[in-house]
């Protein structure tokens, strides 16, 4: 086979896997928190043929020996973690995030953390008739009460949730009369973002190997920082349909290209096959 | 046998060559810092023929011929790409439009002086430190922070810093919080220098750097003079949070794959020919 046919094959197949990318971020166009996922490219290795001396001719530019390179691969996927266009929805238990940080849930019973930027809660009920704050999928919320213990978001029944700008919760009774205070929201700035990992349902863990500490950085939110939260509002999606359609036209002209350059070797193999006609 | 006959499979061979490199361009289209590579060609040395055998005479020149052709060098073509921006704090980008005094640079990079002599545009680089140690360089300024805080390429190696240290963030701080200046230092959102200063090195020549794969370039031993860092005055920027998109043209990517093809069917027609005048001579001189 020649090194072309190879070289073509190689980026057909890293393209395909960027157009999967671009279909990942077209689908989540209105996926409230999604953050747009964003494929780096790097060239494959090069093989280096060596020259003895009597290559070393006059007008000759670069040192001894001839690279050939052998394509293109996709390395990571890397998050575009730019802040999305916040939409206002009215419903109380949407929190909107200005500002780069994640909310902290609990996903499962032994007390498992994992982070989110999607502020679309949801009020459960418990066995109590209290509301739990949790996402869509039932995780609780995690906030932090004045002593610094952290537990679930529990509004007492009968009464509604307000979030201030700065993360401050307290629970008020129907008529008004009553504010009882639940603490604040704990919010985590991901200082080290390729320590997470973005697990289903729009959630990102961290990697098992991280040092929480140094990955994560609690924030205060608020008038003072460069975070702050939005009741009754829902961060949308920071996909841009414009981008992603001229990202797909170049992959697919990239893609055509390379689809040309196979054709292209595959008739130089038919010619040398053909040379005893 | 028939010199030609060797002649046209060296031109299907080094014809091969220029396919797989425009091949090779096509494929990094979208790679970020990549650099367009050409195949150069050379000719066979050149061979003196003589007629001899005729009687009382002496040997009579005939003249040179060149036996074939073979790709002698692949030169990337190291001009500036344009750049995009990515919104991405941990991506850079390198516009440079470096000068050498009394000379003026042409589009592709080089100047050609009266009495022939050519200079090369020198060209700014990211500094990589390899896990092996080694010092690469390359225009791919896509990197990431990983754990341990230490700013990294997509292949782990480390960015290095002015300092020819790794380039290591304070615990805590996000690159997102950070800011490039002017002269490559990392300040803060309150503009306080975080001691990060990031290392542009200058090739003088860069035809002279070798292309190891993976976007990386590195310098021969004897070559090591070639680099610097970068001086103050120098017309280099580096952008935060955009990317240098690879310099190769489709268009001309695509024109040069046809003429490779259609330049390496030439060559097989020629050795169809010459083995029909074998044929001929083989099978039909002499047939009764």
């Amino acid at each position: 086979m020649n090194s072309s046919m190879i070289n073509a094959a190689m980026s057909m197949h890293a393209m395909q896997r960027k157009l999967d990318v671009i279909a990942d971020n077209i689908a989540n166009l209105n996926t409230a928190g999604y953050k747009r996922k964003t494929a780096s490219f790097e060239e494959l290795l090069t093989t280096l043929k060596r020259q003895d001396e009597r290559f070393a001719q006059d007008g000759r530019k670069t040192p001894l020996g001839y690279t050939i390179g052998w394509g293109v691969r996709m390395t990571q996927v890397l998050q575009d973690m730019t802040q999305g266009a916040v939409q206002v929805t009215n419903n109380p238990y949407d929190l909107a995030i200005i500002g780069n940080a994640l909310f902290e849930v609990v996903t499962n019973a032994a007390g498992d953390r994992a982070y989110t930027r999607s502020g679309a809660f949801r009020a459960t009920l418990n066995e109590d008739g209290d509301i739990v704050v949790t996402t869509t999928e039932g995780y609780p919320v995690v906030v932090r009460d004045a002593n610094g213990g952290e537990g679930p978001l529990l509004v007492p029944a009968g009464y509604s949730l307000n979030v201030d700008e700065s993360g401050r919760v307290s629970a008020v009774s129907a008529d008004g009369s009553d504010v009882v205070p639940l603490g604040e929201l704990k919010l985590v700035e991901p200082a080290r973002p390729d320590a997470l990992l973005l697990v289903s349902d729009n959630l990102y863990v961290l990697r098992e190997d991280a040092d929480a500490a140094e990955a994560l950085r609690d924030i205060q939110p608020g008038a003072d920082s460069d975070v702050r939260l939005v009741q009754g509002s829902l961060e949308q999606s920071n996909v841009s349909l414009e981008t992603e359609m001229t990202e797909l036209m170049m992959v697919q002209r990239a893609y055509q290209l390379s689809a040309r350059a196979l054709a292209s070797a595959d008739t130089m193999m038919s010619l040398a096959n053909q040379l005893r006609a | 046998m028939l010199r030609g006959l060797y002649t046209a499979a060296a031109g299907m061979i080094a014809q091969q060559r220029r396919h797989d490199t425009v091949t090779n361009n096509i494929s990094n289209l979208n790679t970020p810092g990549y650099k367009q590579v050409n195949a150069v060609g050379r000719s066979f040395p050149e061979m003196l023929l003589h007629l001899t055998g005729v009687e009382g005479d002496k040997p009579r020149k005939i003249g040179a011929v060149n036996t074939g052709v073979f790709a002698e060098e692949s030169l990337s073509v190291h001009i500036q790409g344009d750049l995009y921006s990515t919104g991405r704090s941990a991506d850079f980008a390198i516009r440079s439009d470096l000068q050498v005094p009394g000379v003026q640079f042409d589009g592709s990079g080089k100047a050609v002086d009266e009495n022939g002599n050519v200079v090369f545009q020198p060209q700014a680089f990211f500094t990589l430190q390899a896990r092996d140690g080694n010092i690469r360089f390359t225009r791919n300024g896509s990197f990431t922070v990983d754990q341990e805080g230490y700013l990294v390429a997509n292949d782990g190696s480390y960015v290095l810093g002015a300092d020819n240290n790794p380039i290591q963030f304070p615990q805590g701080t996000s690159i997102d919080r950070l800011t490039l200046t002017g002269d490559l230092r990392f300040v803060d959102d309150l503009g306080a220098d975080t001691g990060a200063q990031l290392l542009v090195t200058v090739i003088e020549n860069p035809n002279r750097l070798v292309n190891e794969g993976y976007g990386k370039f590195r310098l021969n031993d004897e070559d090591a003079g070639l680099a610097r860092p970068l001086a103050a005055d120098d017309r280099v920027e580096v952008r935060q949070g955009h990317l240098e998109r690879s310099n190769v043209d489709a268009a001309q990517a695509m024109v040069d794959l046809m003429s490779a093809l259609r330049a390496y069917e030439s060559n097989q027609r020629v050795i169809q020919f010459y083995d029909q005048s074998l044929n001929k001579a083989v099978n039909e001189v002499g047939k009764v």
